[in-house]
């Protein structure tokens, strides 16, 4: 053979593997279920994945007492002093119980988005950055598996050992339904945080992972995120509000006058527990769970009610306009009027539910009221996009001829490739002008011995 | 002769470094292809072009007709791929890493059972079926790595540099078993730095230096165009006087360009023209009383061979050597 150009054969056809969507769907297919399945028989192989789940369980059991004999020792405590005043303590224990609901709820709910965030992006760190690294990626993506299925194969494998662990929490949090105070619907929305925030925390690992070559460099990057999107927002948040809040001296102390600009919700979108915060504000039995709530209502702008003291504004004047205008930090409300809670336009209006209608009404007091389902919604929502974005530029990142790129140089024309010859070639050949090559049935490969 | 594998221009710029520069390569079904080259010549970049790693800056490649940029998914199902430096994942047994890339590859799972078991069989590994990848030794896992391109019957094998690294039992195992994989048919394209290991597997090649190609086609081929003359050795019989007076003699011959007297007391001879010309020479030599015990080219010839080539394109246009 010499280098001139020789006539060759025209593109085989490629009949036998049907159009080409399905065969995409196919190689997306595959790819799931291929790579899926061969992380998780890694992950799960030996006695490791069953011991971590073990200990898990216990830790979270033992979290759950803690919380458990914590607040029984302090209702005991209350309820001798009460006894001693002469209170009735069946009430006070009554109360008691659904607060200790509340903050076993509270407790492993937190503690669960900590081992989510901890665990989602540590188990997809590596996912990608690993294979570069082992030099194995390379056999992978010349295979024709798609690799939009390879990244979410590796993703779901990931994520499925963290759902599971979630899962398996399930019936600790159920513990909670003996003490009450939290209803099974705020259970259910709590997994559905829970869930989008692993969705989420996973893509954001598997994408640095795509972007870097070092799994090392990938887990710091991957561990600056997460502390930027938790940690971080909630401060960034926090000084853009401050910075933005005009205080004025009065006699009773410094008081926000004006808020010229509100830092957005949506910094603090991807941070999981500020939409763990919103679940325990709203179901606190207690009516207002002061420090929740407050910090809530100060990131969303959302007013909660509280106990209403005095028909005072905090500077000592009685009040003419509602004190919970937009400009006012939620943590500041300490008197309510009663034409905002009709205000149309209300931030939270939609799902009210009040839980103290029992107020009479005849007093100058609104209704309670806890607008609910604000902000966790949007967190989940935010979640999921970030997570469906972050996979989708992952699998662009992983494959080598695909990237989003200008088509650069020169493809030779047909001429230069002399389809001239297409019939005669194909007919010298004829095993190779059909069907792409594939495995018969029932013709095993040669199997003697290739060594001496 | 129908071409499995023809690049037109083939070029890969990396920013302002050209590492393939316009390769025209036509391979036909069957043959064993070699690619020839120092290190840093172009070959691994050449290779990872073809399996769709990267795409070309410039010119295309074209596998059964299909183009490595257009139809790249086609291209894969097409080739075998076995890059030059590779790892396996650990927590996988020998079996399952074949059995995955059969999943990969889209094959049923009723069908990969018995395929993994022929692979095995193939490259020699079916009692190692149940051992960890990472256990196994640089051979073994050099063989898995060609079962793995296997699985789905390729009609095409690119193999970065199989040997490297491999004992020379190994490596003979390795020929054994590529000259197996042609007899099924297969079109092998083969890259190695090491010449002699070529020469004996190799129905052409291809010799690349500094991203260029500068000659294929088959062995004989290119040494009868490129031939200027060979090194021979020759042993001559006698004391130190004699191997003076041979040498003297030699160097006064037609055919010598050079003669020198090596350390361990023998000739090394360059010589123009070809064999008939060298034969002619030994006749002469004996014929005037030269008792030559041992005559025969200094090197291999593919290695001599791309030496010169080598040399012979380094100073002046590479394109005089191509053409």
């Amino acid at each position: 053979m010499s280098t001139t150009p020789t006539p060759m054969a025209a593109p085989q056809p490629t009949s036998g593997e049907g159009p080409r969507p399905g065969r995409a769907l196919r190689a997306f297919g595959i790819g799931i279920g291929a790579v899926g399945s061969k992380e998780l028989r890694g992950r799960m192989r030996g006695r490791r994945a069953f011991a971590i789940l073990t200990i898990y369980l216990l830790l979270l059991s033992a979290f759950a007492f803690g919380i458990y004999a914590y607040l029984r020792q302090q209702a005991t405590l209350e309820a001798e002093g009460l006894f001693r005043d002469g209170a009735i303590n069946g009430v006070a224990e009554m109360a008691l119980s659904a607060d200790i609901g509340h903050a076993i709820f509270s407790g492993l709910l937190l503690v669960l988005t900590l081992m989510v965030l901890v665990l989602a992006p540590a188990f997809t760190t590596g996912a990608i950055s690993l294979e570069r690294e082992k030099q194995t990626i390379d056999l992978l993506v010349t295979t024709p598996l798609s690799t939009l299925g390879m990244v979410i194969g590796k993703l779901l494998s990931a994520l499925t050992y963290v759902f599971l662990l979630i899962l398996a929490s399930v019936p600790l949090m159920a513990i909670v339904f003996v003490f009450g105070g939290v209803g099974p619907e705020d259970l259910l929305r709590a997994y559905v945080v829970l869930f989008a925030t692993a969705f989420g925390m996973g893509a954001i690992g598997l994408f640095i992972s795509a972007l870097t070559r070092r799994t090392q460099t990938a887990t710091v990057v991957t561990l600056i995120v997460v502390l930027a999107i938790t940690i971080g927002s909630a401060a960034v948040h926090e000084l853009w509000t401050v910075l933005g809040t005009q205080s004025a001296k009065t006699q009773s102390g410094f008081i926000p006058v004006q808020r010229s600009d509100r830092a957005p919700v949506a910094i603090l979108w991807l941070n999981p527990f500020v939409g763990d915060m919103d679940l325990i504000c709203t179901t606190a039995p207690g009516g207002y769970d002061r420090d929740t709530c407050d910090y809530v209502a100060a990131v969303t702008g959302t007013p909660f009610f509280s106990t209403p003291r005095t028909n005072e504004c905090p500077d000592g004047a009685p009040c003419a306009q509602p004190a919970f205008a937009d400009d006012v930090v939620g943590g500041f409300v300490k008197a309510v009027a009663k034409e905002a809670v009709v205000a149309p336009g209300f931030p939270g209006a939609l799902g009210d539910e009040p839980v103290a209608d029992d107020v009479p009404a005849q007093q100058a007091l609104p209704s309670f009221g806890f607008p609910r389902d604000t902000f966790w919604p949007q967190s989940v929502m935010a979640f999921v996009v970030v997570g469906i974005v972050l996979t989708l530029l992952s699998a662009q990142l992983v494959a080598p001829t695909r990237r989003f790129r200008l088509r650069r140089g020169t493809v030779p024309d047909g001429a230069t490739w002399g389809t001239q010859a297409a019939v005669t070639a194909s007919d010298a050949h004829p095993s190779l002008s059909g069907d792409l090559p594939r495995v018969p049935a029932d013709a095993p490969l040669p199997t003697e011995e290739v060594t001496p | 002769m129908t071409p499995v594998l023809q690049t037109r221009g083939l070029t890969r710029r990396y920013g302002r470094t050209t590492a393939v520069a316009g390769v025209d390569l036509d391979v036909a079904q069957g043959e064993i292809f070699g690619l020839v080259g120092p290190n840093g010549a172009g070959k691994t970049t050449t290779l990872r072009m073809l399996a769709t790693l990267l795409v070309p800056s410039d010119g295309d490649a074209r596998i059964l007709g299909h183009s490595v940029r257009r139809e790249p998914d086609t291209v894969r199902r097409l080739i075998g791929y076995m890059p030059d430096t590779f790892g396996v994942y650990d927590d996988m047994r020998v079996w399952e890493y074949l059995d995955f890339f059969a999943r990969c590859h889209g094959i049923p799972a009723a069908r990969r059972k018995r395929l993994v078991g022929d692979l095995l069989e193939l490259v020699d590994l079916s009692h190692k079926r149940d051992d960890y990848v990472e256990a196994l030794s640089r051979g073994m896992q050099q063989r898995l790595c060609l079962a793995h391109a296997l699985v789905h019957e390729p009609p095409l094998l690119l193999l970065d540099e199989p040997a490297s690294g491999l004992d020379p039992r190994a490596r003979v195992e390795l020929r054994e078993l590529l000259r197996e994989l042609r007899s099924m048919g297969k079109t092998i394209v083969i890259s190695s730095h090491i010449l002699p290991e070529l020469e004996e597997l190799c129905t052409a090649v291809a010799i690349i230096d500094h991203g260029r190609l500068l000659a294929s086609g088959r062995v004989d081929e290119i040494q009868g165009r490129f031939r200027r003359g060979t090194v021979a050795r020759a042993s001559v019989l006698g004391d130190a006087e004699a191997l003076a007076a041979a040498a003297r003699w030699f160097a006064v011959q037609p055919e010598a360009t050079g003669v020198e007297i090596l350390p361990d007391g023998r000739l090394e001879l360059a010589l123009r023209g070809d064999d008939a010309s060298a034969a002619a020479l030994l006749a002469r030599a004996v014929g005037a009383g030269i008792r030559v015990a041992a005559f025969a080219p200094a090197a291999s010839d593919l290695e001599e061979l791309f030496l010169q080539i080598t040399e012979a394109a380094a100073p002046g246009p590479r394109e005089e050597a191509v053409a």
